[in-house]
């Protein structure tokens, strides 16, 4: 059975661009939230296997997300990925203290993001 | 469990390929499906700072009876305080008036304080430049322009201006679309 990923933006168009990656280079199933809530959500309906996730959205932030993932015994386990265009220390620091498992930033490079991916996953 | 290991920070050259094609797949994509004008700006604005990795940008009109460039929408700078011509340099504003884009690429090492990176993107309707996109500071993370973001740059100018301001757009608006008139 193909692996689950989950992935989380506000922009459409970098879900559009995140799903291309993964249904053209990986075998990973993929499906979609637009905000924190909804991802929150989804993740304890759909058990992906990752949560590759925005930071800056509406209604709930990616961190705020991340926590909560981490206090439902359901997704406390899964491996989430946050994907920020923000790059300073302080936010990565909010992001590992929120209790994601890597931190990386737009613009996304594509080989890079599969090999993360794979490095959880496996092809 | 994995623990917190690692970050992953910029681009690099390998994977570039079929990075650019995703990438220019949903921008395509992204730009067509706009519903509206609205929509199309949201769109560009994505695009731009997901993408190219800027949060600077402005849109600019041109008013071909007068001359003149109509600031028309930016994100992350004032349109009042920026002076598109300056930037562009006569030798720029008629590179972008021929339809080319003008780019300094930039030489900053990633994460350094400032950027000389800039893009003029024209936006066009049957190779006449109604528009011009200015896209301005990058990202710390993004260390210059590179020759994949040209094309990208060349999606924009060839397919942005019907969603911009093509008959959707113009409706809500109340503007007249380029390219419609007699």
């Amino acid at each position: 059975m193909s692996k689950k990923v989950l992935v989380v933006d506000d922009s459409k168009t970098a879900l559009m661009m995140e799903r291309e990656i993964l249904e053209k280079r990986t075998s990973y199933q993929c499906v979609t939230a637009a905000d924190g809530q909804e991802a929150v959500e989804k993740a304890a309906q759909e058990h992906p296997d990752l949560v590759l996730m925005d930071v800056v959205m509406p209604r709930m932030n990616g961190f705020e997300a991340c926590k909560k993932m981490r206090q439902q015994a359901s997704t406390r386990e899964i491996p989430i990925v946050l994907v920020t265009t923000r790059s300073e220390e302080s936010y990565m620091e909010a992001g590992f203290q929120s209790g994601c498992n890597d931190y990386i930033t737009k613009p996304v490079n594509g080989a890079e993001l599969v090999a993360l991916l794979q490095s959880y996953l496996g092809e | 469990m994995n623990g917190n290991r690692k970050s992953v920070k910029g681009t690099k050259s390998s994977g570039a390929e079929p990075t650019n094609d995703a990438r220019l797949r949903a921008a395509r994509k992204r730009l067509a499906e706009s519903k509206d004008q609205d929509d199309a700006i949201e769109g560009l604005r994505e695009i731009v700072a997901n993408f190219l990795g800027s949060e600077e940008m402005g849109l600019f009109r041109i008013d071909r009876r007068t001359s003149t460039f109509q600031a028309f929408w930016s994100f992350g700078i004032d349109l009042e305080e920026y002076d598109l011509l300056r930037a562009l340099g006569d030798a720029g504003l008629q590179r972008v008036m021929r339809g080319e884009c003008h780019v300094e690429f930039g030489t900053r090492e990633r994460s350094g304080p400032t950027s000389k990176a800039q893009a003029f993107v024209p936006i066009s309707v049957a190779d006449q430049t109604i528009a011009i996109l200015a896209i301005l500071r990058l990202l710390p993370q993004k260390a210059a322009f590179d020759r994949s973001d040209m094309e990208l740059f060349k999606l924009l100018s060839d397919e942005a201006a019907t969603p911009l301001f093509g008959p959707a757009g113009h409706a809500k608006a109340g503007t007249e679309g380029p390219g419609m008139s007699a």
